[in-house]
């Protein structure tokens, strides 16, 4: 049963993705990234530096594919006439998600409520999260990081559950990594950037991450210090924050939503850059550059917008993490039924 | 099975399954769908997922505590949600599926109160900003 469900799945997201294909065929597209609002000066802090400070949010690009559908080729953005497809969807789901009552034909499934994640606020303009090589897909990986085991469980409907330890650090409530807590995804997108002379820190809703940044210069810590969040060092361009990120763990966190996929090596370097580009949006991309994972460096790039009344809450997200005792106390109860089952076979 | 649950049928899961923070299919069992009337105990406020704990009455009369997942509380907070939003004692009706390990867990699949509305609606009473309400053609 479980696997004609995952198949009815595959076929609706494929179907999804065909028609939305075939859509993109049509019109002119969109214009090119995000320029400088007119009218607008990138505001300083007293000591004068840039002043990104505010809590700002991935939303708009939930749902985004991290890789392009192939039916694009190269081209990065949507036309307006898709977009005002999509702004018309996100106007109807607004309306759905204040109708009182629910469907008489509502699914009932072993996953959440289809209307439990937060919702994107404008159409997200890009085709993919990747937007360079110019195909928008991530690199192929290198012949080692294909042997590499990916840690198990989210968007993995039948886990390897021997151990805690075969559960990715995301649901473990450890780390999503430095790309896996600014990518959008359902929730929790929540980006609070304070500064200080010196120093810029980002305080990451899920999974409670701090990333305290020096600008002043000083040399990256020794290789032997390594984390899973790594050592990062900033400093200014213009107006645009530029972040370096290395001595990072081997195998912990991939590059995916989440900081699913492949783990990367302790070669990852990521070098990130925000940009604001009016009162209320930064433009973000981050080049990943991992030669032991990534057969070349690629790029990810997309907004994040500050929203009325947007704001961090706490994650403290192991306080509650029945999922982790059920997924493993569930695997241990269908190894006792099927032992049971092949006993009764015997016999 | 207890003789109180009615079968349900299970459809398409929902490509949100896959983006939680876990897969709940690891966590609860396919070939166990719960349907119960239960009555609301306590909103646990949890990451990271929230969790509402309600009493399920038997054929007896015999009371079953029985914990049901919830939608992640930030999540809710922005969608609208207050710790008024489900007080102790309300009723609610739960679809779901139980846990594999055959613990008093459910997923909430389906939720209404009695009257037929839904439990996760989003609500105007929230947070003005970030309600669902809030249209790009705000900015």
């Amino acid at each position: 049963m479980r696997h004609r469900l995952i198949m009815l799945l595959a076929v609706t997201v494929l179907m999804t993705l065909v028609a939305f294909g075939q859509a993109a065929a049509a019109g002119s597209e969109a214009k090119a990234a995000p320029t400088i609002a007119k009218a607008w000066t990138q505001p300083k802090t007293p000591w004068g530096d840039p002043d990104l400070q505010g809590t700002w949010t991935s939303d708009d690009c939930i749902g985004a594919p991290m890789n392009r559908q192939a039916s694009f080729g190269d081209r990065e953005y949507y036309t307006e006439q898709e977009l005002a497809q999509t702004e018309q969807r996100i106007e109807r789901q607004q309306q759905n998600d204040l109708v009182e009552t629910i469907a008489p034909d509502a699914r009932v499934t072993t996953g959440p409520p289809g209307h439990w994640g937060e919702r994107a606020r404008r159409p997200c303009r890009q085709t993919s999260l990747v937007v360079d090589p110019p195909n928008g897909r991530t690199p192929d990986l290198t012949a080692d990081a294909r042997r590499r085991p990916i840690p198990e469980g989210a968007g993995n409907n039948n886990p390897k559950a021997d151990s805690w330890e075969d559960f990715s650090y995301y649901i473990r409530c450890i780390s999503r990594g430095v790309t896996g807590s600014i990518f959008p995804v359902i929730y929790g997108n929540g980006q609070q950037i304070v500064q200080g002379p010196g120093y810029v820190t980002i305080l990451q809703e899920m999974v409670h991450e701090a990333r305290v940044i020096p600008l002043n210069g000083r040399p990256h810590a020794s290789p032997n210090v390594r984390s899973y969040m790594g050592d990062a060092r900033g400093h200014w361009e213009g107006n645009t924050l530029v972040v370096e990120t290395t001595n990072f763990l081997a195998n912990k966190t991939g590059i995916g939503l989440n900081g699913g996929g492949t783990p990367t090596s302790d070669a990852l370097r990521l070098v990130e850059r925000y940009t604001r580009t009016s009162p209320d949006e930064i433009h973000y991309e981050v080049t990943i550059d991992d030669p032991k994972t990534f057969v070349k460096p690629f790029r990810v790039a997309f907004p994040i917008t500050q929203e009325p009344g947007y704001r961090n809450f706490e994650y403290a997200c192991h306080e509650g993490n029945y999922a982790m005792f059920d997924s493993l106390s569930g695997a241990r109860a269908q190894e006792k039924k099927a032992a049971a089952a092949k006993a009764a076979g015997r016999n | 099975m207890r003789k109180t649950f009615a079968f349900v049928i299970a459809a398409a899961m929902l490509p949100a399954a896959a983006w939680a923070h876990h897969a709940f299919a690891a966590e609860f069992d396919a070939d166990k769908p719960v349907k119960f009337k239960g009555t609301v105990k306590k909103m646990e406020w949890i990451n990271p997922h929230a969790w509402i704990r309600i009493d399920v009455k038997g054929e007896g009369g015999q009371s079953t505590e029985w914990m049901i997942e919830a939608a992640a509380p930030n999540a809710l907070l922005r969608r609208g949600w207050t710790k008024q939003s489900l007080l102790p004692g309300t009723e609610i009706l739960v679809e779901g599926y139980q846990a594999k390990d055959g613990a008093n867990r459910a997923n909430g699949s389906v939720i209404t109160f009695t009257d037929g509305k839904k439990l996760f609606v989003g609500s105007s009473a929230g947070d003005p900003g970030a309600a669902p309400g809030t249209t790009f053609k705000d900015k």
